[in-house]
């Protein structure tokens, strides 16, 4: 399938661009084009600042994708991540030296809580990309197309929802074997339904509303209409959805790690990571004190930003 | 509404033989050979084919597919290769553990959840509707397994409040089992000191547990409570000087009660999915526990068992959502 | 008015705090008598002696059942037990056993020559655990009852190992097992959860993937070591999945015996008063098995480099000194064992010689090391593996597996990889049961990973296990160990020690390198009153 447009940058501005630029003689300036627009997103951002929720989820997620970003570089030992072992300061208590302590090869906790970050971000990514790549088309497919094809897609869609995703996760990774591949994999396949549900419901009332069947009444082509009317109408949901469910598949990850069949030590996983430090309680307590704490502001840090983006992007859909 | 009734019971039954089917592909994807593990390190390799014919491994797997199906459809799970028991009745003997706790969770979460939703719905963007809303957040952040040793390491071992895991202490015999929940068969034969000590123990696991579901019972009963709140009988009630106590407590709680209910009823399902974690922590003897453990040596057949009922209940629970709506309101019997 | 509502949250939460301040229940003794409880990890899904056998379930069919000897001591010892005393042809082909005629099994039946004939058939039929011990030397019609009390064994050949094995080959009651037989079962799924021994103890409660409970015998046929005055009510074996958790049952006095703290832990516990650890030099051999057909491990200076390379005092440190270095193939307490001179320890000069010597001279290669998911010492020493092959410039990829998975692959050369980490335990004293497992034969069992090919050292061990002489055997063994270390198939890692914590009151304990890894003979076991 080929799509006809040429500047997949602007979607919601792409069809109201096209009639000024038919009323107007002379080209218009990028801040004049788009002023309704920046107007919006001004009050988006007010109504976010003024959010203490918001904010404080935004600051989680920013420094949460800095030391993604430059973890090898902020960490004081960053070799400890790839396995570097010192067994003779095994299991020291935190200390100037050792922030968090030391595990049980000496490995400095703090750097690989720190190179734990790059590895949630590429779990979160890939298992909520894959989820929406997947979701979405065929949520969009489902919804728009109707007959025959919805009935199997919402069909195979409820079978996997019928059952709650780490039930289903487990019993992959189960059969796959224990990895940070499989572990997100496993975690991919059950993550796309739920795209596929907001999508579709959104494309059928979407579907109904007048532009559309007046694009459709003069001759639009059904690709052109999915581009450039129904997508970008899911386009908040989804952003939203994608928000929430970057922590929430952080979350799925690490307790795949904790069971055992997630990410495998030495890779800087903090699930993972638990999973050992939880053979070494209470005595050396930090050991699974600070990478739970890592886990549970990273995941804290993308649900408050997606609830601060549903207010303002979806404020109707809240609370459902 | 029988008529409906009967087309969600079809839909169930679809749904079930549709799971069945799916985790049973899923699992057979890869090559694991769990009859190697059950022989033993030493087996010859006629000794592992033994076992293999025993649970019909050696057959191809359309043929065992079928045989699966066959056995469901007489509500036989299979056989666990570990345990050479049959995984109907592990499940069953697992299963009232794990609804305890469940149920137990649940409890909490309402108890805590509804008031602190209706709360911050009448202090509306006040300073506690912050706290609840952030906390309400937290509960579904929070590693449950993480939060569960935490709590551990706070209540059983620092402060030696609260027993570390388990369900009863080692000598403790259970009581005669009636209904398996052992927090009703202790009162049922008058046990009173052994109704207690599992009390204590069920505490901590149900705290970890309840936490995500009391966020989202807390979030409904807030948005419901806010726009009953707004809506005109109530402010009528207001103009003619009812109370504003009794307005909350009896008439806007009472209309936001459904949608809190629908939201319990989805999150049954759910924390049955979590017990897999919640139980491995306080070593729970449950459903969770029993897929995990056989998840971990690679045994099928109860991996899919469990799936399979915690499926069941998530869909029985989401069923009987579907009805009570439907009962109240008739519009939606067509859906 | 809402005062109230928040008034009434505050009470109930006040109550819900109360709740929590109350003390758990503290830990009593039954009224039958003391109960020893043991804390351990694993499970015992299925009883039955002639279908299972790991640790836990050996330790509860080593209480309940009893053999025709029966290993004791340290160094391990074959002790009469059900057997009084034996012979053997000048062949080594036929043994012949005498059996005591006061044992009984717990229903009162005597324990007679046509059990110990059913069981060993029940055993060989069912294919099944221990079968692979004998059935390749001792076909069902070979075993013949002579009188009541005198049971005949004709073996297909002689077997120099064949005594070693009878400890782990238990008798059951043929009467009772064959009220429970079920389409042809031999009774399989009754002995899943029930017992018809005569051993020391019979079965109590029951609770799969709780606790399993084992009560003694008052008038047990062998009699009671500690006296019958001493002789506990029963031993509970209850499953505690977490160090964490058996260490905090441990410290309460809720477990009197626990068996899987991390080396840490040992470490800490002992300073605890009234807690002793068991620590004793075991049979378990840690290794990690060269693929020595394919790949850069099927060279030979590659494989000296690594064993040269390795930190082997980290290996010890990963738990914590209990643990001692191989000196041989062979573990130090077995029969024949010699320390090889010249074993690898670490020489990077040397390692770095061999590697220069190898296909790989600059290094620059990246190796799977293998070790089964959930390990905690084997996926510690990879980390070990790793550090020490950096000087060398080889990359060590640190790969679980679940056991079926990690099997499947190393029964083929094709599949296995270039380093698995195996821990084996001999299941009893003979050489021949840790020599074998260098013999072309094995290849294919995840002990022969290495699949080891020295046509010279399967010919003596071929000689060897059909010798009867033991200084012939002797002789040939100590060559044996001497040519397996030239051709390093493997690194020769260490053998852990066997610990155990327990509470200081807990008597009797004895220990046998030939019983696994956390496995404890309860039969001598007792509480001394405080």
């Amino acid at each position: 399938m080929t799509t006809p447009i040429t500047s997949p940058s602007t979607p919601p501005a792409a069809a109201i661009t096209m009639i000024d630029q038919t009323e107007l003689s002379r080209p218009l300036t990028f801040r004049e084009r788009h002023a309704s627009q920046i107007r919006q997103w001004r009050l988006y951002a007010h109504m976010f600042r003024k959010s203490f929720s918001s904010m404080l989820g935004l600051t989680l997620v920013v420094l949460f994708l800095l030391l993604a970003a430059f973890g090898p570089l902020l960490a004081p030992y960053p070799e400890a991540a790839s396995g570097a072992i010192d067994m003779s300061n095994k299991l020291m208590p935190p200390t100037g030296a050792n922030w968090f302590g030391t595990d049980e090869m000496g490995a400095d906790i703090f750097s690989r809580v720190i190179m734990g970050a790059r590895t949630s971000l590429w779990i979160g990514l890939i298992i909520t990309g894959i989820g929406a790549l997947v979701g979405v088309p065929l949520g969009i497919i489902a919804g728009y197309g109707g007959g025959w094809l919805r009935a199997i897609i919402m069909r195979i869609t409820e079978l996997f929802l019928a059952v709650p995703g780490l039930a289903l996760a487990l019993a992959i990774v189960a059969a796959l074997g224990p990895g940070i591949t499989n572990c997100v994999l496993a975690l991919a396949l059950v993550w796309w339904p739920g795209y596929v549900r907001l999508v579709e419901a959104k494309t059928l009332s979407v579907k109904e509303e007048l532009f559309v069947e007046s694009a459709r009444s003069i001759g639009a082509r059904t690709p052109w209409i999915l581009w450039h009317h129904i997508l970008p109408n899911c386009l908040s949901p989804i952003i939203v959805k994608m928000s929430m469910d970057m922590g929430m598949a952080i979350l799925s990850a690490a307790s795949l790690g904790f069971i055992g069949l997630g990410a495998q030590p030495p890779a800087p996983e903090w699930g993972a990571m638990i999973s050992v430090a939880r053979t070494y309680m209470p005595d050396w307590w930090w050991y699974s004190l600070f990478p739970g704490a890592a886990i549970f502001l990273t995941v804290l840090g993308f649900n408050l930003l997606g609830d601060g983006l549903r207010d303002i992007l979806d404020p109707r859909s809240r609370d459902r | 509404m029988l008529t409906f009734a009967f087309r969600k019971l079809l839909t169930l039954v679809g749904t079930m033989i549709g799971i069945a089917a799916l985790t049973f592909l899923i699992t057979n994807v890869a090559p694991g050979d769990p009859a190697r593990l059950v022989a033993g390190p030493n087996a010859t390799e006629d000794m592992v084919a033994t076992i293999r014919t025993e649970y019909g491994l050696d057959k191809s797997l359309p043929e065992q597919f079928i045989v699966y199906m066959g056995d469901l459809m007489r509500g036989d799970l299979g056989q666990s290769i570990v345990t050479t028991r049959p995984v109907m009745e592990e499940v069953l003997r697992y299963a009232p553990a794990t609804l305890e706790l469940v149920f137990v969770a649940m409890a909490l979460g309402i108890v805590v959840g509804v008031p602190l939703g209706m709360l911050s719905a009448v202090y509306k963007d006040g300073p506690l509707d912050h706290v609840t809303r952030i906390f309400s957040i937290s509960g579904v952040a929070l590693p449950a397994f993480w939060f569960g040793i935490i709590l551990q390491l706070m209540f059983a071992v620092d402060l030696g409040w609260l027993p570390v895991s388990g369900r009863l202490p080692l000598v403790t015999r259970p009581p005669e089992t009636v209904t398996g929940l052992l927090l009703v068969d202790s009162l049922i034969s008058g046990r009173f000191q052994t109704f207690w000590t599992s009390l204590q123990h069920i505490i901590l696991p149900a705290v970890v547990l309840s936490f995500p579901c009391l966020a989202s019972i807390l979030r409904v009963n807030r948005a419901e409570m806010i726009e009953v709140l707004q809506s005109d009988y109530i402010v009528a009630a207001r103009a003619h000087g009812i109370a504003s106590f009794r307005i909350v407590a009896l008439y806007a709680l009472k209309n936001a009660m459904l949608p809190t209910l629908a939201m319990i009823g989805l999150r049954f399902g759910w924390m049955l999915g979590s017990t897999v974690l919640v139980e491995t922590v306080f070593d729970w003897p449950g459903i969770g526990l029993y897929a995990v453990s056989s998840a971990l040596s690679s045994d099928f057949k109860p991996v899919i068992g469990v799936t399979l009922m915690i499926g069941f209940f998530f869909i029985v629970a989401n069923t009987l959502v579907d009805l009570a709506y439907a009962w109240i309101d008739p519009r939606l019997r067509s859906a | 008015m809402f005062g109230k509502i928040i008034r009434n949250i505050a009470i109930a939460g006040l109550l819900a705090s109360s709740v929590l301040a109350s003390p758990a229940a503290a830990f009593e003794r039954t009224d039958k008598g003391n109960v020893i409880v043991f804390g351990g990890r694993q499970a015992i899904p299925v009883l039955d002696p002639h279908v299972r056998y790991d640790w836990s379930t050996r330790m509860i069919q080593q209480a309940v059942y009893d053999a025709l000897l029966k290993y004791e001591g340290d160094p391990a010892e074959l002790k009469p037990w059900l057997a009084e005393k034996w012979e053997t042809s000048a062949d080594g082909k036929t043994w012949t056993f005498h059996l005591a005629k006061t044992a009984k099994f717990h229903n009162g039946d005597p324990v007679t020559a046509e059990a110990v004939r059913y069981s060993f058939e029940r055993g060989l039929k069912l294919n099944k655990g221990v079968a692979w011990m004998l059935k390749d030397f001792l076909a069902p019609e070979g075993i013949s009852v002579v009188d009541d009390y005198t049971v005949k064994f004709d073996l297909k050949a002689p077997y120099a190992p064949f005594l070693s094995f009878l400890p782990w080959w238990y008798i059951v009651n043929p009467a009772e097992v064959k009220a429970h037989e079920v389409d042809g079962d031999y009774g399989q799924k009754w002995l899943t959860d029930h017992a018809a021994g005569s051993g020391p103890f019979k079965l109590g409660r029951w609770e799969p993937n709780v606790l399993y409970e084992v009560e003694s015998v008052q008038n047990y046929w062998k009699g009671w070591p500690q006296g019958d005055k001493n002789r506990p009510a029963g031993v509970i074996f209850k499953i505690i999945r977490e160090p964490a958790a058996q260490k905090a049952a441990l410290q309460r006095g809720e477990a009197d015996i626990v068996e899987g703290l991390t080396p840490d832990d040992y470490v800490q516990i002992k300073r605890v008063p009234g807690v002793v650890i068991e620590d004793h030099k075991g049979m378990t051999t840690f290794g990690i098995k060269f693929n020595t057909q394919k790949g850069p491990t099927a060279d030979i200076n590659l494989r000296k480099a690594i064993a040269y390379a390795l930190d082997y005092d980290a290996l010890i440190q990963v738990y914590n000194g209990a643990a001692t270095l191989e000196t041989s193939p062979l573990p130090d307490a077995m029969k024949g064992h010699v320390a090889v001179p010249g074993m690898p320890r670490k020489d990077l000069a040397k390692a770095k010689e061999y590697l220069a010597k190898s296909g790989y001279a600059k290094g620059g290669i990246t190796l799977p090391y293998v070790h089964v998911a959930g390990l905690e010492e084997a996926r510690r020493i990879g980390l070990v593996l790793l550090d020490s092959l950096k000087p060398l410039n080889i990359n060590v990829e640190i790969k679980p597996e679940q056991w079926p998975n990690m099997v499947a692959n190393g029964s083929k050369v094709e599949t296995s990889p270039a380093m698995t980490s195996v821990y084996t335990t001999p299941v009893s004293t003979d050489p021949d049961a840790v020599a074998y497992q260098y013999h072309k034969a094995s290849w294919g069992q995840y002990y022969a990973m290495m699949f080891y090919d020295n046509p010279k050292v399967s010919e003596m061990i071929d000689k060897a296990r059909g010798s009867t002489n033991w200084d012939e055997r002797a002789k040939l063994y100590a060559d044996i160990q001497t040519q397996i270390v030239a051709d390093q198939p493997e690194v020769f890692g260490m053998l852990q020690n066997r610990r155990w914590a327990r509470r200081d009151y807990l008597q009797g304990f004895k220990f046998s390198p030939v019983r696994f890894t956390g496995e404890v003979d309860l039969y001598p076991l007792w509480v001394k009153a405080e």
